[in-house]
This record gives structure tokens, C-alpha cells and sequence, in this order.
């Protein structure tokens, strides 16, 4: 195969990665979590690694 | 959304302010902290990351910004993901050409950036919601606060580990410097080591919490201060006026 | 001879896995090290992920490096073709255990997304080629890392549940007493550094 055949095979085949990333991507979200899992979550008590209010996970300051 | 809220005055400021203090990335949210701890050993180096770091965040953040109402929202972090690889590729290949010491020295943790926590976290957290303006100002401000927060821990690293600050060796277009400020054989090459990073990433963020501490403290006994000086007036009036009464009587 | 590259193999595992491990002395994946480890069982559980993850990722991204986007000619889309292998990885993976295995899912579920943007991976990855290693030594270090990840990652949770009911000063509380334990650790590490000094030459 000569370089033109390569580049395409190369960029076709990064195009598919893509497509497969954003394909899984959605449909892993898309799939209902089973049984008994629809609601997990981080810690039981709580991350408090970091300081960062946003985290999802962040274990509320007292005081 | 955001777009039409009337803004009040100072809030550009603001915004590129938090970056640098209130919401730093790497000392308040503890992110991106494997290339803060792997290029800290010396000051350039350190500089050099946080240039890269912020150019990427900056290309990255006005560039979603500008196609947030593009891109679907079921496919934002997949996208976000590509198009901040693509910026990366692209520093990448410039340091690589033009300054080819800062990409030796750096090696792997240029590619790094792709998985940095705060350039994806800006992206979906400011940029997909904001103009292209606030997402730049909020970027530079991220960048600018991650830089000098790498700049400190660098500059214990490389003071107490090599006793002197050297420039010149990675930007090579500046006059090679050397300030040895500890005479030689008294350094602590602890500091150049991988322990020499944890520690000085622990002391930092132990003296922030100190400060903090403080001032929760400070605030707390002023306002306890405060409830017993009410308290005291609330009693003394209640006597006064018993007092009163019992005069009337 | 069959021996001998069994023999350097396994002293590749070994060496990428205890002298220059990822966390304590190459610094990848420090952000799970930091915030997910304060359960065994949860650092275990995300530890075997990142190895499966990793090995998987090697497997993969060396034979397209070297076979697809070297004779194409742009072997400077290294980053942008390893991220979004390691991330279809990570969602297929994750797709599989969700449908097939609630068990699984129940222990690592809230974990799997954060695999993508865990630095060893890609660090792995770009590394293997970076360096120019073979294809066995690349696995070999694929392997050595993720299982030096998984060490690490276990133990130092075994030291911070201890931590919490330590006492120590205010300002140290959570993270900086972590990370003082994190330095104690990168020393005991540094001891092993002349291991093989006799070994390999």
C-alpha cells in the first residue's frame, strides 16, 4: 500500500474511534443502572479530600 | 441564559480574580496536581508548564464557548475531550519546534494536559454556559492562579534543593543565569526529589488551612463577643426598666 | 534465549512497578490517589479497573502507533488517537459491566468515568512510544505500572483509615497529613532504587 492508501486508512479509522467513543458514550448513558444501584454513591461518609464545594461528592463544612 | 442576566459592575474583575485566589485550581480545588508535583523541580520549568497550561486553557474555553449551542448536550464531554486533545497536539508541536528544552524537560506531561481535571472542568462547567468573553477572562484567570501556584512550589523546590535559582537553561533565547544564594554542600537535595514534592505541597496547603482556620476562629469569637456584649445591653435594659417601674410604684 | 527474555520481562515488570513507581516517583494518577483511596475495599475495586484498563490500552495503542499512523505518515496525532481509544475503552468497559454485571457495577460504577482522566493511562500509553520500547516492553511496563498503581493505591488507603482517628494537629487534618504520609512512602520507595543495579546493566 503506498502513503495515500496509509492516510486514509489512518483517518478513517481515527473517524471510527470517534464515532465508537460518542456511540458508547450515549448509549452508556442511555442504559438504566440495574437493580439496586440507581443511586450510588461516592462514600457512605464522604469524600473530604479536597475543599472543593462543587464535587458532587464533598463532604458538607459543619459550623 | 446567562447571556442576558444584567451583569453587575466588577464582574469581569471578579471573575479573573477568583482564579487566582478564591477558587485556585491546585491550592482550594486540588486539581491538576501530577504535573504541579512531576515539574516543580525548577522555577522555569515550572513557568514553562503553566504558559502551555494556560494557552490550552484559553484555546479550549473560547472555543467551546463559541460552539456551546452547537454541540448537542448528549455528546458535550466526548467533544470537549477531542477538541482539548486537538489544542494539545498543536502546543505540543510548536514547543517541540521552537522551544525544543522545554519539551525535553517536560517529555510526557505535555500530552498530560489532555486529562488535566481543570480544562475539562472549566469547559463544562463555565464555558458551556458563558460567552466567549467570560470564558476567556475566567481562563486566563485559571491559568494565571495555576501558574503561580506551581511558581511557589518550584521556588521552595529549587531554592532548597539546589540553594540557587538558574535561568536561562530551558528558555535558551534569555542569558544564562545562575544566583546561588546557599553556599554549596549546605543545600538539602531532599528537595529535588520525588518526597521533596509532597512535602512542600503539604506545608502549602497546611498553611492555607492554618489561615483559614484562623479565621474562622477570629470570626467565630468575634461573634460570640458580640452576642454576650447584646446579651449584657438586653440585661442591664430589663433592669433599668425594672428599676423604672419599681420607682413608678 | 527464550529464558533470557522471560528473565528481563519480569525485571521490567518489577522495576516499572516497585524502583520507579507511577505515583510515588513519576507522579501519574495522583488524583485518585489522593481522593479516592480512603477505602480499601473502593481503592481495590478501582485499582483492578486501572489495571484492566491500562493493559488493555497498551495492547492497543502500540500496534496503532506503529502500524497505522507511522507509515501513514502523522505520527503526531499520537495524543488525540490514545485518548480516544483510552476513552471508548473506558465506556465500553464500563457498558459491558453495566448491563452484565450489577455486582461489579454496584463497587466500581461511580468510578469508571473517572479512569478516563486518570493520568497513568495516557501517561502509559504516550510513554511506551515516547521512549521508543518494543512491543514486550512496552506490556511490561504496562503491566508494572498499573499493578504498582494498584499496590500503592491499596495500601495507602490501609494507612489513612488509620489516619482518621489519629490526632493530629488542626492544620494537617485530611489532605496535608495525606500527603506527608505520601512522602514517608516515596522514601521507603527510594530504598529500592539499587535493587537491580547488579542485574541489569
Amino acid at each position: 500500500m503506498d502513503q495515500t492508501g496509509y492516510l486514509i486508512l489512518a483517518i478513517s479509522i481515527l473517524v471510527g474511534l470517534l464515532v465508537i467513543f460518542m456511540v458508547s458514550f450515549v448509549i452508556y448513558r442511555r442504559t438504566p443502572a440495574p437493580k439496586g444501584c440507581e443511586d450510588i454513591k461516592a462514600d457512605e461518609e464522604k469524600c473530604a479530600a479536597c475543599s472543593n464545594e462543587q464535587c458532587q461528592f464533598a463532604k458538607k463544612r459543619e459550623e | 441564559m446567562t447571556d442576558k442576566i444584567k451583569r453587575e459592575k466588577g464582574y469581569t474583575k471578579a471573575n479573573f480574580l477568583k482564579g487566582l485566589f478564591v477558587e485556585n485550581p491546585l491550592f482550594v480545588s486540588i486539581l491538576g496536581t501530577c504535573p504541579a508535583l512531576a515539574t516543580t523541580k525548577s522555577l522555569e520549568a515550572a513557568i514553562g508548564m503553566g504558559l502551555l497550561f494556560t494557552i490550552v486553557l484559553i484555546c479550549s474555553n473560547v472555543l467551546v464557548s463559541l460552539l456551546r449551542k452547537l454541540i448537542p448536550e448528549e455528546i458535550r464531554t466526548p467533544s470537549y475531550i477531542v477538541i482539548i486533545a486537538t489544542f494539545v497536539t498543536m502546543v505540543k508541536m510548536f514547543t517541540n519546534a521552537f522551544l525544543p528544552e522545554l519539551y525535553s524537560t517536560l517529555g510526557v506531561f505535555i500530552s498530560l494536559i489532555v486529562v488535566n481535571c481543570i480544562v475539562l472542568g472549566r469547559a463544562e462547567a463555565y464555558a458551556s454556559k458563558n460567552n466567549v468573553f467570560d470564558s476567556f477572562i475566567d481562563a486566563l484567570g485559571m491559568g494565571i492562579g495555576y501558574t503561580l501556584a506551581i511558581m511557589l512550589m518550584a521556588i521552595f523546590r529549587e531554592f532548597l534543593g539546589t540553594g540557587a535559582f538558574t535561568f536561562g537553561k530551558i528558555f535558551t533565547f534569555i542569558p544564562e543565569v545562575k544566583l546561588q544564594i546557599i553556599p554549596k554542600g549546605y543545600e538539602i537535595s531532599l528537595f529535588q526529589t520525588p518526597v521533596g514534592a509532597f512535602i512542600v505541597f503539604a506545608l502549602i496547603l497546611a498553611v492555607i488551612a492554618f489561615i483559614r482556620n484562623r479565621k474562622a476562629e477570629l470570626k467565630f469569637n468575634l461573634d460570640k463577643q458580640e452576642k454576650i456584649r447584646k446579651a449584657q445591653e438586653a440585661k442591664l435594659k430589663a433592669a433599668q426598666a425594672a428599676a423604672n417601674n419599681g420607682g413608678n410604684k | 534465549m527464550v529464558m533470557q527474555t522471560f528473565v528481563s520481562f519480569l525485571l521490567a515488570i518489577v522495576s516499572s512497578m516497585l524502583i520507579d513507581n507511577v505515583v510515588l516517583s513519576r507522579f501519574y494518577g495522583i488524583c485518585p490517589f489522593l481522593g479516592v483511596s480512603k477505602k480499601v475495599k473502593s481503592s481495590l475495586g478501582m485499582g483492578i479497573a486501572v489495571v484492566f484498563v491500562i493493559v488493555l490500552a497498551t495492547l492497543i495503542c502500540w500496534p496503532l502507533y506503529h502500524f497505522i499512523l507511522v507509515p501513514a505518515g502523522i505520527p503526531f496525532l499520537d495524543t488525540v488517537a490514545y485518548i480516544l481509544v483510552i476513552a471508548s475503552l473506558v465506556q465500553l468497559v464500563g457498558l459491558f459491566i453495566k448491563k452484565y454485571s450489577p455486582t461489579l457495577y454496584k463497587s466500581l460504577g461511580i468510578y469508571l468515568p473517572l479512569i478516563t482522566t486518570n493520568c497513568a493511562v495516557l501517561g502509559v500509553a504516550q510513554g511506551n512510544t515516547d521512549q521508543g520500547l518494543n512491543f514486550l516492553e512496552a506490556i511490561a511496563n504496562g503491566l508494572g505500572t498499573s499493578i504498582g498503581f494498584l499496590l500503592i493505591i491499596v495500601t495507602f488507603s490501609c494507612v489513612r483509615v488509620r489516619l482518621e482517628s489519629a490526632n493530629t494537629p488542626k492544620a494537617f487534618k485530611g489532605l496535608p497529613i495525606a500527603l506527608i504520609t505520601a512522602a514517608i512512602m516515596a522514601i521507603a520507595m527510594m530504598g529500592l532504587q539499587g535493587l537491580f543495579s547488579g542485574v541489569i546493566k
